[in-house]
């Protein structure tokens, strides 16, 4: 078929330098989580284990893709992190593989929710409460009032000072997309994202990217999860970060196992050990604010105060669904992102 | 044939691939090989006899997988043409059927049996289930494979073909088979997804509703509002084009045509941009450009104006996409502005046209291939650039980022990208022959066998002016861009704590010393060193598989040269997330199976960067005069002997411009590479990123700084190894021999 | 109709103490002075790295004078570019421009000199017809053959009328055949419009063709200056006798001096020659191959060591005790033998005394 013999001999022998040489077990681990996070992960599970990790991490758009490519043949093992819809949706087009963990009694109810919700295919690992930071710099700079609700964003003075993922291609944005509708109601949830869109200085791509834009100083409030904000503060950028007064959606972040895998012995037991209190507690020490699902896990001081926090009842198996998301992203696309700003 | 003895033994090539053939049968693994060939554990497991590592006639032997045993047959039937004579027609008869039928059965079982036994409704319809499976194609296959094509091409160049020389017929069967491989056949895969609907099958209207879309083909930007994609990439990519062909000549004219002082220094600083990891030009510029930018900054105190976000979208866009591919034009049109000849330039002088007009009618219309090729270059590279429009597009879309954005956003949608990477491919494709249609058929060979006695002119003033101001300005613009990324990575917090530390550096590259040895401990080191790998793999093969291909291109002519010369360039103009995708879904599954290992990585850069060599190749050799390897043919030499001691020698700079752009672009790609990096084979650009998205700046700066370093460090070291070519001419400031 | 359209505007060339080195080391010409006449052709010969090329580009302007005055007519060009210079050149590869056409690379200088377009395209026919191209004007250079490139190449500086026309080893790209007819058809079209020429070859038998004068350069300087007939019957030195057509070497003893008309002797052979100024004593003699006569009553013992047949004559190494010599011989068909004896003596033109030493 291919012609590399004599190309690929040379290349090859430089490649192979590095392959171990021991025949361990072995894990494939896909990370979405954040790169220290996921190294932490992978290493600890060896150090408790013994088993070998394989860790590639990418954001959870990027792996559903990649899963979704490689399914009638797959290559990974288990998908550890990410916000939740990606998940849901591999659940739903049968990517990946139920499996009842012996650790589930451990979690909060939202983390089961989340399984039972897929047939049993992911759980929740960690949550994270939607909301937005602003640069405190640039606030002032501006003599702008500090915003504390969703409605304030939607002030004149605001204009050109709001950031936000297009719900396009981020799944934080389509939350908040999803979230408004849920709190405030179709209509006016949309009316709402209509009057945001006039204060809005550009739709990233990227989910997170309004935050560190508003730390950088090249953007004064940006809507995100608020584990992303604090993240934010803490790294010494002039972040602070909002709760909105009238209650807030959040994810899910999640993991399934991938069907087929090659290694589906090696992935539950990482699978159950992530869900253990020891392995939830590695989020401290990366600076990853999200709530953990084990009940007994610690949480951050710096992580928002969830009990202050008013969470909706977020129907994740209603909007995680593809044709519910189709069809507010349609909507979106025709009534919001086409007006003039 | 000009060895007399070849007309009765038989020709070494054709024993070599026989031999070849019998050894990928019955003595390499046939399938591939998980832990990897070349660690050779498989030799002390079981082989020759466990399945997994058996060689074909194992296999056969202990009775399974007997769909192999067809393939038997063209190998004894090749047996036959040995002690023929190549004249004698039945040689090549035998050649051709054997290598024919052996490369077809080889495919279609391959394709024909899979994973999951027969891949297609019909055959387990026909025959029943197949109650057995196959994986991917390993060293014994890939060496059968080879084998039967070189026989199958010396029976085509037996029977006369391109003069019935051996090396060209092999090399553009080679190079047909690799491209149709590797490019045609994962893009076919990929685009075919633009026509499945939701449930599967396929529609043409699912096409069109995803083609005529607003977002794609809007006018807005006309009345203030905003345009579709592919209108935004155009003019950006038209915009970048001439820009970047504009300061390639720029450059390539100070460090050719003027006694300015510092040419090596701008030199330098040229070709900082091409060796630049992604993202960290667009970094440096916020920084620089941004609403906090400590320029901006600067003007909005000095004139007391409000700080706009001017940079986000096409102006942020462009000026750093110019930044980058600049160094493309300058690498192309360097060696073409040398190659003016320069009693060209003289003879214009005596026949009364001044320094100006002697530039605008002989200099500028002589180095119109280069041109022409960089403005190609430059359009394409912006076309399919991702990492700049990412960081600096705001609401400015391309089709690009549209397209990553498409597979992997919240949208999932394969289709919309594959309609997304049409519109793309024709805009490049239409750009490809547009540049044809411009060169025309006129000759612009300059350099000839004949001795050149005479030196370039200096530039006249009028232009030297101009573009001594462009080169000074774009290069103080470049040592600040590129001093702010060397201070950010020294910095506690980029631009919001300039507490001066190392400590980005310590946690990307620590290494311990211990009994055993060193322990590379720093958090960078496991992709870094991959990444050199890789890099250091791809870069020779993309070399040399672009440099025969131009080759074959501007010295052979044979049918279908045009559509050869398209494949070859097809993958240049596809971005690379689409590549990558399309990658993964053509080789996950056998025949083919190498996602997940450094080898499809490695295939990637070849295919994508491999373009750049043949264009490199073609602008110079179309330069080098026929004559030159005419001369040599008739001096006893064959093709590839001319190949190898004309022509190559006097490619040095087109063979250092493809190794260089090869290397470095594997190291700092980014597009494709997301998709296919894999938990053993992590790339420093994907490593970078992730670490940009999680605030660690420091850490992305300092590792990016450091692969800047490397590169320089690397791309010293091949000039020092390819050298310079000597082209016997007298300098301006001091004279070899006169005659 | 060409006659009238191409003329000539002849002007003469003055090198005074012109001297041109290329960085502080090398010296590419030392110091000469040299005229050459108004519709004269000149030839600079000598081999290679004698500075004969470097004397031609400074003519052009495509090297500058390092020191010295260099005139055409009554201006002083030394500083001027070649842009400015009426001066136009042939150079050795042509230097065709490959993107133009024939007419247009032979229109090329007219349209920077001011003529109106169809005086242009005129002039430029008029040119080809001139070198015998007429009809080819739409090709392309790489659709002719070497000839016609060359002849291109003439048209091309012809029709500029230039003072000087400059030829940078014109011939050394033809074949041998092609290349006497064009040296005619260069010789015919110099002597037709009465153009000066200035001609660089390190070819002797092409520069004895066509030259009015030949300028025989070494060492980056002058060696001689003549008429070609002078150069070949009065060469100053060893040098100039030997690169211009063959010349034996042999050394004699001067007997006696009168009216500067010397006796000379070798072996006691006597021969009568002008003195060039010399005086009695040991001398040396240059003498062209055809002009030793084998057979001669009067002579000098020698030995035939070689005879090689070349069609139109016979040639002969002779081996005497004081060296050996080259001859030809006219008589084919009775050649002589190798080996045997023959007493070689001088025709009665043609020997001529060195005035070195």
């Amino acid at each position: 078929m291919k012609r590399l013999s004599t190309l690929a001999l040379t290349s090859i022998v430089a490649l192979t330098a590095g392959v171990s040489a021991a025949q361990a077990d072995k894990l494939t681990l896909y990370c979405s989580a954040q790169e220290d996070w996921c190294q932490l992960m992978a290493r600890s599970f060896e150090d408790a284990t013994g088993i070998d990790v394989n860790m590639t991490r990418k954001s959870s758009g990027e792996t559903f893709a990649q899963i979704k490519a490689e399914s009638s043949n797959p290559r990974g093992d288990v998908w550890w992190g990410g916000t939740g819809d990606p998940h849901l949706q591999a659940a739903e087009e049968n990517l990946t593989m139920a499996y009842v963990s012996p650790m589930r009694d451990q979690l909060h109810d939202w983390a089961i929710s989340q399984a039972t919700s897929a047939g049993d295919k992911t759980i929740g690992i960690y949550s994270g409460a939607l909301g937005y930071g602003y640069n405190t710099e640039l606030l002032a700079a501006n003599n702008l009032p500090e915003p504390s609700c969703w409605k304030d964003l939607l002030k004149p003075e605001y204009k050109g000072h709001v950031q936000m993922a297009n719900p396009n291609s981020s799944g934080t944005a389509y939350t908040t997309l999803a979230s408004m509708v849920q709190l405030f109601g179709e209509d006016e949830g949309f009316e709402f994202m209509k009057g945001l869109h006039a204060n809005i200085n550009q739709y990233t791509k990227s989910g997170s990217a309004p935050i560190r834009a508003a730390g950088r100083g090249e953007n004064t409030i940006g809507i995100v999860f608020m584990h992303d904000a604090v993240k934010q503060a803490v790294s010494g950028f002039p972040v602070k970060v909002v709760a909105p007064c009238e209650g807030t959606g959040y994810e899910i972040g999640s993991m399934s196992i991938i069907d087929g895998a090659r290694n589906e012995d090696e992935a539950k037991k990482f699978y159950d050990w992530a869900l253990s209190t020891d392995a939830q507690n590695l989020a401290l020490e990366v600076n990853a604010f999200q709530v953990p699902s084990n009940k007994g896990a610690d949480t951050s001081p710096s992580a928002p105060d969830m009990s202050t926090i008013t969470l909706i009842d977020y129907d994740f198996k209603t909007y995680g669904s593809s044709a519910e998301r189709k069809r507010l992203l349609q909507k979106w696309d025709e009534d919001v992102s086409t007006l003039p700003q | 044939m000009r060895n007399v003895s070849s007309e009765t033994t038989a020709h070494p090539a054709l024993i070599f691939w026989i031999v070849a053939g019998w050894v990928g049968f019955c003595l390499l693994p046939w399938y591939g090989v998980e832990d990897g060939f070349f660690s050779f554990e498989w030799l002390v497991d079981g082989y020759p006899f466990d399945e997994d590592y058996a060689p074909a006639a194992f296999l056969i032997g202990q009775g399974e997988k007997l769909w192999l045993t067809p393939l038997l047959i063209p190998l004894i039937i090749s047996l036959f043409a040995l002690g023929r004579k190549k004249s004698d027609p039945l040689y090549a008869k035998i050649l051709i059927a054997s290598g024919a039928l052996g490369f077809g059965w080889l495919i279609a079982q391959g394709f024909g049996i899979g994973i999951r036994g027969y891949n297609y409704e019909w055959l387990t319809a026909l025959f029943g289930d197949l109650g057995d499976r196959q994986f991917g194609m390993g060293y014994g296959a890939l060496l059968l494979a080879s084998a039967y094509l070189f026989l199958f091409t010396q029976g085509i160049a037996a029977r006369g073909a391109i003069n019935g020389d051996v090396f060209v017929v092999s090399a553009i069967g080679g190079v047909i088979v690799i491209v149709t491989v590797f490019v045609f056949f994962p893009i076919a895969k990929m685009l075919l997804a633009a026509f499945i609907t939701e449930e599967g099958g396929y529609s043409a209207s699912v096409f069109a509703s995803k083609f005529f879309d607003d977002r794609l083909w809007g006018l807005g930007c006309l009345s203030g509002g905003r345009c579709g994609a592919a209108w935004n990439s155009l003019f950006l990519a038209i915009t970048v084009g001439i820009l970047t062909t504009v300061l390639g000549l720029v450059f390539a004219l100070v460090v050719t045509r003027s006694g300015f002082r510092y040419k090596r220094a701008l030199r330098a600083l040229t070709v900082l941009p091409i060796i630049t990891p992604p993202f960290v030009i667009g970094l440096a510029l916020i920084l620089l450009f941004g609403l906090s930018g400590s320029v901006t900054q600067f003007f909005a105190d000095l004139f007391g104006v409000q700080p706009t976000r001017w940079l986000y979208g096409m102006p942020g866009v462009l000026i750093a996409q110019t930044l980058a591919f600049t160094p493309i034009a300058f690498l192309v049109l360097i060696g073409v502005v040398e190659g003016v000849s320069p009693s060209m330039e003289e003879a214009a002088q005596t026949l009364r046209a001044n320094r100006w007009q002697t530039f605008r009618t002989v200099s500028l219309p002589l180095m119109r291939p280069g041109l022409a090729n960089a403005f190609l270059l430059g359009f394409i590279e912006s076309m399919a650039d991702f990492g700049n429009p990412l960081v600096l597009g705001g609401n400015f879309d391309v089709l690009s980022t549209e397209i990553f954005f498409a597979i992997v956003g919240a949208q999932y949608d394969q289709g919309r990208a594959a309609v997304l990477a049409m519109v793309l491919l024709f805009f490049t494709l239409s750009a490809f022959y547009a540049q044809r249609m411009w060169l025309g058929k006129k000759s612009y060979t300059t350099v000839s066998g004949k001795g050149d006695a005479g030196v370039h002119p200096l530039m006249p003033n009028g232009l030297a002016i101009p573009v001594f101001i462009a080169a000074i300005t774009w290069g103080l613009f470049t040592v600040v861009v590129y001093g702010m990324i060397l201070y950010g990575s020294v910095v506690e917090l980029w631009g919001v704590n300039n507490t001066l530390t190392f400590k980005h550096y310590v946690t990307a590259f620590s290494v311990r010393f211990e009994e055993t040895g060193i322990r590379w401990t720093g958090a960078a080191w496991d992709s870094f060193w991959t990444t050199i790998y890789i890099a250091a793999a791809a870069a020779p093969l993309t070399a040399i598989v672009g440099l025969i291909t131009a080759y074959l291109l501007t010295r052979q002519s044979f049918a279908g040269k045009n559509a050869f010369e398209f494949g070859t360039m097809l993958s240049f103009a596809i971005p690379g997330t689409v590549i990558g995708v399309s990658y993964i879904l053509a080789f996950n599954v056998p025949p083919i199976e190498i996602t997940g290992t450094g080898i499809i990585l490695i295939v990637s850069f070849i295919f994508r960067n491999m373009p750049v060599g043949v264009r490199a190749g073609i602008a110079s050799m179309s330069q080098l005069d026929k004559s030159l390897d005419e001369s040599s043919l008739t001096l006893g030499a064959n093709s590839w002997q001319t190949f190898r001691r004309v022509i190559l020698p006097l490619l040095k700079p087109a063979i250092l411009a493809a190794l260089v752009y090869s290397f470095v672009r594997a190291m700092t790609a980014i597009s494709a590479v997301i998709f296919l990096v894999s938990a053993e084979y992590d790339m420093a650009t994907s490593y970078i990123i992730g670490r940009v998205e999680n605030n660690d700046y420091g850490l992305a700066i300092a590792y990016s700084t450091t692969l800047i370093f490397v590169m320089l460090a690397a791309v010293g070291l091949l000039q020092l190894l390819v050298g310079r070519t000597q082209i016997g001419r007298r300098t301006q400031f001091g004279a070899k021999e006169q005659t | 109709m060409s006659e009238t359209l191409i003329a000539s505007k002849a002007a003469p060339v003055r090198f005074e103490s012109v001297t041109k080195s290329f960085g502080r080391d090398v010296v590419a010409v030392d110091n000469i002075d040299l005229h050459v006449e108004a519709g004269k052709l000149v030839t600079l010969l000598g081999p290679s790295g004698c500075g004969k090329t470097t004397t031609l580009r400074m003519i052009a302007g495509l090297e500058m004078a390092t020191s010295g005055r260099i005139l055409i007519g009554d201006r002083d060009v030394t500083t001027l570019p070649a842009t400015d210079r009426d001066v136009s050149m042939v150079f050795q590869s042509y230097a065709l421009f490959p993107h133009m056409s024939v007419l247009e690379n032979v229109s090329y200088g007219l349209t920077f000199s001011g003529f109106s377009k169809t005086e242009t395209r005129d002039r430029a026919l008029a040119g080809l017809e001139l070198v015998g191209l007429k009809g080819f004007d739409a090709r392309l250079p790489s659709e002719l053959s070497g000839g016609q490139q060359q002849r291109v190449a003439v048209a091309r500086a012809l029709v500029l009328e230039p003072q000087v026309l400059l030829f940078d080893e014109p011939l050394s790209n033809l074949d041998a055949k092609l290349r006497r007819q064009v040296r005619e058809d260069i010789r015919a079209i110099q002597q037709d419009l009465g153009l000066t020429v200035v001609y660089v070859t390190h070819d002797q038998e092409e520069a004895l063709a066509v030259s009015d004068e030949i300028v025989v350069m070494r060492n980056a300087s002058i060696a001689q200056i003549g008429t070609p007939r002078s150069l070949y019957d009065a060469p100053v030195d060893r040098f100039v006798a030997d690169f211009i057509g063959e010349a034996n070497i042999l050394p004699c003893t001067i007997e006696g001096v009168a009216d500067d008309m010397a006796t000379i002797s070798i072996e006691g052979y006597k021969h009568t020659l002008p003195a060039r100024g010399l005086a009695p004593g040991e001398a040396k003699l240059a003498v062209r191959p055809s002009r030793l006569v084998i057979g001669a009553q009067d002579g000098f013992k020698a030995k035939i060591a070689k005879a090689t047949y070349v069609g139109v004559r016979m040639e002969y190494t002779l081996e005497a005790s004081f060296g050996s010599m080259f001859a030809v011989h006219d008589d084919v068909d009775t050649p002589l033998e190798v080996g045997s004896d023959v007493t070689v003596g001088f025709s009665q033109k043609g020997p001529v005394l060195l005035p070195e030493a």
